[in-house]
């Protein structure tokens, strides 16, 4: 058995999620410490997704007003939590309006969220047909990629924690010469 | 043989959790939405409107042409876009495009998608045409309709010839720059092509009622 990514790496590449929401912070230092927001668009995303240092890239688009996006996110943060010293890399990418930001930063911080995640920064219709034309548009979406950047699963709507791992997982078992062929 | 790149931990969490879940992650609505060209789905099913009465997507349609907006009470999207699909509805209703604003959300998962909330929805959007509960989702779902606001726009001979989004720009209705809903409306008014047949916005996620054995 040997492991493909060493997991200090994969520890400085991977988006952190701690184990259970908490209180957001409200003082100044408090937040300044909340995780960073960077504006991406679709090319953005299937860049990282490309980026070496990961075996899958999960992908969920979301926004602080979309219930079912607030619903599904504790469980998607415990598969990823679960692996990602397995070569998992979370690029979670809130849909909110600017004004929202604020409350994006405080949710993900809530939820144990900590470094940088990122908020579209694009028009809906490119950014939803770059990423995958299946999209309607729906939220919470998500995406799965594969070490080498390409798209292995999409869903649109919740899933449930368990149909999550899985998806990743399928993707987390292939051999690199399935991802390079 | 080659060799094993997840520990064996991972590896017995893909078999536990591929059994938990009959998974097929690519999934979506399995026949998608309704394609360019179909005529209306379920015309004749009756739906409460807000006003107590019992309407039809066949009922309302105009000589022109009949727009269908999948919406709900609970969706910010919807609140974003509001005025807009109202005037649009409004101005199609005034040049003979029957317009019905259908609510197929399960209030078991949304309770601000009930029946009572409706009514003052309807109020406060100033529509001139019925808001409707479509309490089983059979509509919502012979339509393919994914997510709240999303329009059908159907011709003067009953087929789709628009589906998507208002415009845009959700976020700020003075920097649209393709306001496509409105675009597609005046076109069939004026029995012109639509200049766009199909858009893409974001918008609230649709629960469906559970399918029935006596639904579609």
């Amino acid at each position: 058995m040997r492991f493909i990514v060493p997991a200090v790496l994969l520890a400085a590449l991977v988006t952190s999620a701690g184990a259970a929401p908490r209180a957001a912070p409200r003082s100044r230092a408090a937040r300044a410490a909340l995780p960073r927001i960077v504006p991406i668009d679709a090319r953005g995303i299937q860049a990282l997704a490309a980026r070496p240092g990961a075996r899958v890239t999960l992908v969920n688009v979301w926004a602080t007003w979309c219930i079912p996006c607030r619903r599904e996110f504790p469980g998607l943060l415990r598969v990823a939590r679960a692996r990602s010293a397995h070569g998992l890399r979370l690029v979670l990418v809130s849909s909110d309006f600017p004004e929202q930001w604020p409350a994006a930063r405080r949710f993900l911080a809530a939820h144990g969220v900590s470094g940088t995640s990122w908020v579209k920064n694009e028009s809906d219709m490119p950014f939803i047909d770059a990423l995958d034309r299946r999209w309607t548009g729906a939220l919470p979406a998500t995406f799965v990629y594969d070490g080498a950047g390409h798209l292995a699963a999409f869903w649109e709507g919740v899933r449930e924690e368990a149909v999550i791992a899985a998806a990743v997982d399928s993707v987390l078992s292939r051999s690199p010469e399935e991802e390079h062929p | 043989m080659k060799a094993l790149h997840v520990p064996v931990a991972l590896a017995l969490g893909v078999l536990a959790s591929a059994a938990a879940a009959q998974v097929n992650p690519q999934t979506l609505p399995s026949e998608g939405p309704l394609a360019i060209g179909s005529p209306i789905p379920l015309a004749d099913t009756h739906m409460k409107s807000v006003d107590g009465h019992d309407v039809s997507i066949g009922s309302v349609a105009g000589k022109k042409g009949t727009l269908v907006l999948f919406v709900c009470n609970h969706c910010p999207w919807v609140r974003m876009w509001q005025d807009r699909f109202a005037r649009i509805g409004n101005d199609a209703v005034k040049r003979g495009i029957g317009v019905i604003a259908v609510n197929s959300n399960d209030p078991e998962v949304f309770p601000g998608d009930a029946y009572g909330p409706m009514k003052g929805k309807a109020k406060s959007w100033g529509v001139k045409f019925p808001y409707v509960m479509d309490e089983r989702s059979d509509v919502g779902r012979a339509f393919g309709a994914t997510h709240t606001p999303e329009a059908f726009l159907f011709g003067a001979d009953g087929k789709l010839v628009y589906h998507g989004a208002v415009d845009d720009n959700a976020h700020d209705a003075n920097a649209v720059e393709h306001a496509w809903l409105r675009d597609a409306v005046d076109a069939v008014a004026d029995g012109k092509a639509v200049p766009v047949a199909e858009t893409k916005a974001m918008g609230c996620g649709i629960k469906l009622r559970a399918k029935t054995s006596s639904g579609t």
